[in-house]
């Protein structure tokens, strides 16, 4: 080729990279992926992933219908709650925890394609997990076994059980470390939990990073890139991507021991898929993997919505003064029976 | 340990209701883990400071028992819910009376949780205002003062 022909060929090259590089879809933004559709499917429905728009709507009203009863004003008079607990259950492990204007967990489920789900999760077709491995089992089986209804009493003094849940802060829950957010928040996969549910996406030729308001963990995804080496373990994972066509597909292994997802191990592997489906909004798809705990993948979809809110600080040691309580609350009720202080 | 098993559901944690959610639903540290379910406590007394810190806002109440005073620690949620429905820390006003039941750390600390807060008259507090954006609010509301 001459050179006459090779300096007009080489510009239109150059004008479809540049046309090219326009063309990829932008995902920069602030979303707010509260939802009231729940991760897993409530078995009620089956195997049916659409939730019918009357059904939707009687969740968007029983949802508002709480939330004004919870609002209403209490007795002035009344007395302190009950000697022995108040029955609550999970993390508010007996004693309640704190009035709903605190939470923000959305207030409707969401429509993909023009449907409303009964879940996120859309495989196994049932809308719940996996069964549990062998190990997985075992693992779960030792986690139930220190996860004990709260009595104000140091049961794992009385049973013998060593290490005992409090006797050092590293075996303490990531979230209440300030490590990580809970509830896989920051994931991946990024799943909508109690309250703070906003992303940011700030998006470069060879780089997408997500801010997770909570902990104000940070995602960053290289693109076109390689996994670290596998000795190289980060708490979210090591995360490349690529775009298919108008899709950013996130891969992400390399996990530490203790990933944000609950069950999850150092095996755990995630796929992401981000697609912009109009302005305002982003489809985001995942794909998990961990041959450890679980018999085989699952997978699940939703919708992340632009919002105009703010994300704010979330600084988790500026006053995380509940983890030294919880450590020397321990200490005492040790003492109650061992009668040292 | 793996203790992530110790956030479990905590629907009702928010004033007993039934949330519609099956999946767990997480906090950021079990309250279990730090409330004593055997010290529940009734604090009535003027707000005397409000740290809007994360992870928790901490309300601080001065009790007045037996002739002495004391001030006592409240745990509430992330402030940054509050900010977004318009709620900021000047919203509450030092010197208003507050109720709140709930229990006492385990650390037998003068700390509890706020598992209701409301002012003087029941109305819950952050919600007994007006004009504010807060949820429920509405116009011509009466005003706190």
């Amino acid at each position: 080729m001459s050179i006459r022909f090779t300096i007009p060929a080489a510009l239109l090259l150059a004008a479809i990279q540049s046309g090219a590089q326009t063309r990829t879809p932008d995902l920069s933004g602030t979303y707010d992926i509260a939802t009231l559709t729940p991760l897993t499917r409530p078995a009620r429905y089956g195997d049916r992933l659409e939730l019918s728009p009357e059904e939707a709507k009687a969740l968007e009203q029983q949802e508002a219908a709480v939330m004004a009863a919870t609002s209403r004003a209490s007795d002035p008079d009344r007395k302190a709650p009950p000697v022995g607990g108040d029955g609550s259950q999970g993390a508010a492990g007996n004693v309640g925890g704190y009035n709903t204007v605190w939470i923000d967990r959305g207030s409707g489920a969401f429509l993909i394609d023009g449907k409303y789900r009964t879940s996120i999760m859309t495989s196994p077709k049932n809308g719940q997990m996996p069964a549990l491995t062998p190990e997985g089992r075992k693992q779960a089986a030792a986690r139930g076994r220190m996860n004990r209804a709260n009595t104000g009493v140091a049961w794992w003094v009385k049973e013998g059980v060593e290490p005992g849940p409090y006797d050092d802060p590293e075996l303490r829950p990531l979230a209440e470390r300030c490590l990580l957010g809970f509830g896989s928040t920051a994931g991946p996969p990024m799943l909508p939990v109690l309250y703070n549910n906003l992303k940011r996406i700030v998006q470069t030729k060879d780089t997408v990073m997500i801010l997770n308001e909570m902990v104000h963990d940070v995602r960053i995804i290289r693109l076109n890139s390689k996994h670290d080496p596998p000795e190289i373990r980060r708490w979210m994972g090591d995360s490349i991507g690529h775009w298919e066509g108008n899709t950013l597909v996130v891969d992400t292994t390399n996990f530490n021991d203790t990933p944000g997802l609950a069950n999850a191990t150092r095996n755990l592997h995630v796929v992401e898929r981000f697609t912009r489906i109009d302005a305002k909004t982003l489809r985001y798809q995942f794909t998990v993997e961990d041959p450890t705990v679980w018999v085989s993948s699952w997978s699940g979809e939703m919708l992340w919505p632009a919002t105009d809110q703010r994300i704010y600080e979330y600084a988790c040691h500026e006053g995380n003064y509940s983890f030294g309580g919880i450590l020397r609350g321990a200490r005492i009720l040790e003492g109650d029976l061992t009668g040292k202080k | 340990m793996r203790t992530k098993a110790f956030f479990a559901v905590i629907a009702a944690a928010v004033a007993g209701i039934a949330l519609w959610r099956v999946v767990p639903v997480y906090a950021h540290h079990a309250f279990g883990a730090e409330f004593d379910p055997n010290r529940p406590v009734l604090l009535k007394g003027p707000v005397v400071r409000v740290e809007w810190i994360n992870p928790h806002t901490w309300i601080h109440v001065e009790v007045t028992k037996d002739g002495a005073k004391q001030v006592w620690m409240v745990e509430g949620g992330t402030p940054n819910s509050l900010l977004r429905r318009g709620l900021k820390r000047d919203t509450i006003k030092y010197g208003d009376v507050v109720i709140v039941d709930g229990y006492q750390a385990k650390d037998r600390s003068n700390r509890a949780n706020g598992r209701d807060v409301t002012l003087a008259d029941g109305r819950k507090f952050f919600m007994g205002s007006s004009g504010t954006g807060a949820p429920y609010d509405k116009p011509g509301a009466e005003q706190r003062k």
